[in-house]
């Protein structure tokens, strides 16, 4: 059971902008087979009206850390340690961790404050309601309105994410819509009650370059008009360097890289991300030059490398030193914060310490 | 019957290892109890092309363009509903694969393979690597028993994998191997077409540039030719030597790469290309972008004249009547567009996607 206790904080300062600030979280499943430690050290700051764009490759944690921050980790994953401190909408901050994930409390808060987009977007619409059903219904559920008002609100919110003949499409089922049509009615049903926060976990991954492009506008354009923040999961950089005002590079489960969309692009640190962003084509290479390929794979979750995660797969790792000791993580610029031994002067044996931001 | 397109095979000594005319793949469309035939989906319509020996021809366009359809009828998974697929069998012979029975086709189903886009529902869980990669060996009766295991592991190593590995099961392998099982399979027995359908768009990028390089090398090494389909533009532009662009059944643009992604003539491939997330964020909000509005054509019933007209922001009215045809303008530079030399349309570089100083 988790301990049902939230800390007020009203004396923290809301001038940093700071609206979700995650520390050293731990996720961790506990299967028959072992543990995964699915997330194992992440730190991430939102700040009101931004965007931060957490990237990583298939399985790094992303859609965990997502889950986590909702509370809604399935079973038998549990977050085991850190801390999510949400700034709520009438001023105070709390823990999500610490929170009853079953509790009145969170359900108020998702959906109605923190919303997210699931990667999956069949999985995630009903297929036996309509549309204008379930945008009504996250409606109704967070705000005191009648069933009338409602219908209309759901339309409002239709056109808004530029789904043609709104009031029409209220009555539309999810299989008659296209896969972009389906992605908007989602953002609708996410928006509904003007969230502070939205968590998009790869909102566009399954859809066409053209389509992507609209809804990448559509996310921005819902952003500047309501000024809400938004924590967008992905693994392509392109669509990072296109929308991230900051970013989190993770790997296994660790936040390896943090910092300004333009420092992770321009001065990348760690070699995992100067790796990722070297493996991706580029434009111009007519001579079909050969990609930069990141050696060997990412270990299964039951075979975490000693030391640096990301050791055997280095191509600067410093014998004795990377496959021995856990690289803390640490402030090379105000923001920007790597995990990486290169840039360690003489760390503790796995100390994390955190350094003030 | 004179086929009505321009894009004719050069004059050229090798001549093509391929060339599609006119070919048409039409799916019906069934209702109601009876299963009865209502309409048709034209899946593939009225497209030709030709695939030189050793080079990687690709196919792009959204969703449900036909893409895949296209890359079946080569392979001969399908029965084209007309038009011919040439293959050249060797300096002398050619052969129209759309006319051959299953027993004619066995010979050159060696000969042209294909590599599929999930590495995990393409490979069954219940067989060892051995038989998954030695089967059409043994079918074929190219090799068994010990000569058999001997080449499996020989292709095992090709595609940089342990040869140890022979015995294991496809789970025991992550998605890049997995993909790399794959094509070794399609390499068993020394094809000379390889039709890759999205064979990289499910993996990580750190994976995708492994199997992209595998590719390279292994079309060096064999002068193997590719057929490759992918909705990944930069993906494209990095592997192929000339792109297809094709819009709802049809091809609206063909030309080299160079050429197509710098100079494209028709406003669908400037659309695309504007649409293709830029790796930089100093790029962002630079150069123009052209939002498509609207929703793919339906295949069953497309609007008449140039299909792509009702999302065209060129759009005459001689576009809603008149159906263009496909026309060479500039050398090996074939597009589908009435406008195609008035228009002033923006490549990549030009809307901003190149850079270099990154990483
Ligand atoms: N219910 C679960 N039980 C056990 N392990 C799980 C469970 N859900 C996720 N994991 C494991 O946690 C790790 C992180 O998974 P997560 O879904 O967060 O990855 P991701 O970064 O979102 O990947 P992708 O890009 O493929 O969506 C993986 O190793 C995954 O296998
Ligand atoms: N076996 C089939 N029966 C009926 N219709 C089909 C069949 N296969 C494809 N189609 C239809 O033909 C059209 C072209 O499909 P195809 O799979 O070739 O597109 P694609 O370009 O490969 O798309 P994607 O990028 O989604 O893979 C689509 O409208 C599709 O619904
Ligand atoms: S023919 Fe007309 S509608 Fe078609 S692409 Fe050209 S300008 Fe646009
Ligand atoms: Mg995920
Ligand atoms: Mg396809």
């Amino acid at each position: 059971m988790q301990p049902i206790h939230t800390r007020l904080d009203n004396s923290a300062p809301a001038a940093d902008g700071v609206l979700l600030d995650v520390r050293n979280l731990q996720t961790h499943f506990f299967t028959d087979e072992g543990v995964v430690k699915a997330v194992d050290g992440v730190n991430l700051t939102l700040k009101r009206g931004q965007t931060l764009c957490v990237v990583g490759e298939s399985g790094c944690g992303k859609s965990v850390t997502a889950r986590s921050i909702l509370r809604i980790v399935p079973a038998p994953g549990e977050i085991v340690s850190g801390q999510i401190n949400f700034r709520k909408r009438q001023g105070g901050s709390i823990d999500l961790a610490t929170m009853n994930p079953k509790g009145r409390e969170i359900r108020r808060i998702r959906g109605g404050e923190i919303s997210m987009i699931f990667q999956e977007p069949m999985s995630s619409l009903s297929p036996v309601h309509t549309i204008g059903s379930q945008i009504m219904e996250a409606i109704m559920l967070h705000l005191p309105v009648t069933k009338r008002e409602a219908r209309k609100r759901a339309a409002a919110m239709l056109d808004l994410v530029g789904i043609p003949r709104a009031s029409e499409r209220l009555d539309a089922y999810s299989f008659e819509l296209s896969g972009g049509m389906r992605q908007r009615a989602m953002i609708a049903i996410a928006l509904a009650c003007e969230p502070q926060v939205l968590i998009a976990d790869e909102p566009t991954t399954a859809l066409d370059v053209t389509t992507q492009a609209n809804i990448l506008d559509l996310i921005r354009d819902l952003q500047q008009v309501t000024g809400m923040s938004v924590l967008f999961i992905t693994h392509d950089l392109g669509v990072v360097a296109e929308i991230a005002d900051e970013v989190v590079v993770m790997y296994l489960g660790r936040d390896v890289e943090s910092g300004a969309v333009d420092a992770i692009f321009h001065d990348p640190k760690h070699p995992y991300t100067r790796a990722l962003l070297q493996s991706i084509p580029r434009y111009g290479n007519h001579d079909r030059r050969r990609l930069y390929s990141i050696k060997g794979i990412v270990p299964h979750p039951f075979d975490r490398p000693r030391g640096c995660p990301f050791h055997p797969r280095c191509d600067d790792f410093i014998a004795h030193k990377c496959d021995r000791i856990d690289p803390p993580r640490q402030f090379i610029g105000r923001e920007h914060s790597v995990r990486c031994l290169l840039y360690a002067g003489a760390p503790e044996l796995n100390s994390d310490k955190e350094l003030p931001s | 019957m004179k086929p009505d397109s321009a894009v004719n095979a050069p004059v050229d000594s090798r001549g093509p290892l391929l060339e599609v005319r006119n070919l048409h793949m039409r799916f019906p469309i069934r209702r109601g109890m009876m299963r009865r035939t209502v309409g048709y989906v034209h899946a593939v319509n009225d497209v030709s092309f030709y695939i030189l020996p050793g080079e990687t021809l690709s196919l792009v366009g959204e969703s449900g363009c036909g893409k895949t359809t296209t890359g079946r009828c080569i392979a001969r998974v399908y029965s084209p509903s007309s038009g011919q697929i040439i293959y050249r069998v060797d300096e002398q012979e050619t052969i129209d694969l759309a006319e051959l029975d299953n027993r004619e086709l066995r010979p050159f189903r060696r000969q042209i393979r294909m590599i599929f886009q999930d590495p995990f529902s393409s490979l069954n869980p219940r067989l060892p690597i051995l038989q998954i990669i030695g089967e059409s060996l043994k079918v074929n009766r190219v090799a068994s028993g010990s000569e058999l295991e001997d080449r499996v592991a020989m292709l095992l190593q090709r595609v940089g994998l342990r040869p140890e590995y022979i015995r294991r099961y496809p789970h025991a392998f992550s998605g890049g191997e997995r993909q790399r099982i794959g094509i070794a399979r399609a390499l068993a027995l020394n094809p000379r077409l390889i039709v890759a359908d999205e064979a990289v768009s499910a993996l990580d990028v750190s994976v995708q540039a492994q199997i992209l390089n595998l590719l390279q090398d292994l079309q060096e090494e064999f002068n193997l030719t590719y057929l490759f389909i992918a909705h990944d533009l930069s993906v494209v532009e990095h592997i192929s030597h000339r792109v297809a662009v094709m819009y709802v059944g049809k091809i609206v643009e063909l030309a080299s790469t160079e050429e197509l992604f710098n100079n494209p003539l028709h406003p669908y491939t400037e659309a695309l290309l504007s649409a293709v997330p830029k790796p930089d964020p100093r790029l962002r909000n630079k150069g123009v972008r052209i939002r498509l509005e609207g929703e793919v054509a339906d295949p069953g019933n497309p609007p008449g004249g140039c299909y792509f007209h009702p999302r065209c922001r060129f759009a005459q009215d001689r576009c809603r009547l008149e159906e263009p045809p496909v026309r060479e303008l500039g050398q090996n530079h074939w597009v589908a567009c009435h406008f195609a030399e008035e228009l002033e349309l923006r490549g990549f570089e030009s809307i901003g996607a190149a850079s270099n100083d990154i990483g």
